[in-house]
């Protein structure tokens, strides 16, 4: 776990190829929404996550206990992948691996917000960031937002934390914290990349994250209607939106709606967008914008087979896959019909 | 073009700085060769590693894939005994 020497790609992507074989299929779905939580665990057990339905079976049931070992199960793959990877290789996949404790981050400040006990905080947290297990307790025993930041005082973190601060302590809301947090990775995601040609796709993956995260967040503000700045909730690095351009069609969803359609994305998410205008339903582009990212995500593994993208195109299909059994528990218990769960499914 | 090679290569060996030992051609040949064989046997050996990491069955397939460059040098060898 070091950014030192040179890369091994090789070695990680013959790894990761391995663990990607045995993801879940259209098959293991198809099953998997037609059963109840008790069996969902049951299944899970004789598959990849035996060790983490065993270890925390005896603490937690139901629904709970498969979204906490599918957390576990996540944060233990990611950290493995980054134990093997060295050099430049590891800068590029740490990258995209901090979102994880931007989560944390953001996790820790609003438990502490509304008071939650220290064990409710915890089984929340994703450990498969950089942070490590000290830092990670520490932050769980800091008693005020004050104290968490001090913790994360010499990370990257630290310095926006400290600044929203006093905006914190004046309007008492937490969205300039999370907004710092946010801010804080995705200037890090972007910066410095290499200039060979699998890290070029890399990077345009990214910056399609970016754009997609921009168009939902435009496309909620535009259809709330609620008197917020838009440029506040903008993240740098995308190509599709400017500050000003993000601003300004906020305002307006059937011309952002419109702005979309005509762009690079147009063709991806078109049937989507027209989903929205009908139903004017978001969840439809939300998945849309994921099955996008996926389908690219699984394109971009084939083209270098031996670079980074194929641990990306990975790490992608993995984070699917806990979501999508995360959907079919959730939707279990609140007791939705198996094709109503089916739709709720991004699967490539 | 190809007389163009033939001038430049007497005027090389004119010169005097080519290789023109067989014995040496040949021993170079054999080491580049080797050379050539070792680097690819590092990628497929850290990825064969990596594969066996994660399910044993596969050391069996992975050692014969790490070899097989080690074949170019076999035939860099064959050129030692036409020369």
């Amino acid at each position: 776990m070091s950014a030192v020497g040179s890369s091994n790609p090789e070695y990680v992507v013959a790894r990761v190829r391995a663990r990607r074989g045995s993801l879940y299929g259209d098959e293991e779905y198809r099953k998997l929404t037609r059963m109840g939580p008790a069996e969902i665990a049951r299944f899970m057990e004789e598959s990849s996550y035996g060790e983490e339905i065993n270890a925390l079976g005896s603490r937690h049931g139901g629904v709970d206990l498969i979204e906490y070992a599918l957390n576990r199960n996540l944060a233990e793959q990611f950290d493995d992948i980054l134990d093997w990877s060295e050099g430049e290789l590891y800068d590029l996949i740490a990258r995209y691996l901090r979102k994880f404790d931007a989560w944390n981050v953001k996790t820790v400040i609003r438990g502490v917000y509304t008071g939650a006990d220290q064990s409710a905080i915890e089984v929340d947290l994703i450990r498969a960031g950089e942070f490590d297990d000290r830092r990670i307790r520490r932050l769980l025993e800091a008693d005020s937002i004050d104290a968490v930041i001090e913790v994360l005082e010499d990370t990257i973190y630290g310095e926006p934390l400290r600044e929203a601060y006093a905006e914190y302590e004046e309007t008492g809301v937490l969205v300039p914290l999370e907004n710092a947090v946010d801010r804080a990775f995705y200037e890090r995601l972007l910066s410095g990349l290499g200039n060979d040609e699998p890290t070029r796709q890399y990077e345009a993956f990214l910056r399609a994250e970016v754009d997609f995260r921009n168009a939902i967040n435009a496309l909620r503000l535009a259809r709330s209607g609620a008197d917020i700045d838009p440029a506040a909730y903008f993240i740098e690095g995308g190509e599709l939106f400017t500050r000003g351009s993000l601003a300004r069609l906020a305002r307006n969803l059937d011309e952002l709606v419109e702005y979309i359609a005509d762009s690079q994305y147009g063709e991806e998410l078109g049937p989507a967008l027209r989903e929205l205008e009908e139903a004017d339903s978001l969840i439809a582009f939300e998945h849309a914008t994921d099955a996008a990212l996926l389908a690219y995500g699984d394109r971009l593994g084939t083209i270098h087979p031996v670079s980074v993208t194929p641990i990306i195109s990975y790490i992608l299909a993995k984070e699917r896959e806990v979501e999508n059994i995360r959907a079919i528990a959730r939707g279990k218990e609140a007791g939705l019909s198996a094709e109503e769960i089916e739709s709720e499914l991004v699967i490539t | 073009m190809l007389e163009a090679t033939n001038e430049l290569g007497n005027v090389a060996l004119q010169a005097g700085g080519t290789l023109t030992d067989a014995n040496a051609a040949a021993a170079l040949a054999v080491g580049l060769a080797a050379l050539g064989a070792g680097y690819a046997e590092r990628g497929i050996g850290s990825a064969a590693v990596g594969a066996m990491a994660e399910d044993d069955d596969l050391f069996v397939n992975g050692l014969i894939l790490t070899v097989l460059p080690e074949t170019i040098v076999i035939l860099a060898l064959v050129v030692v005994f036409i020369v």
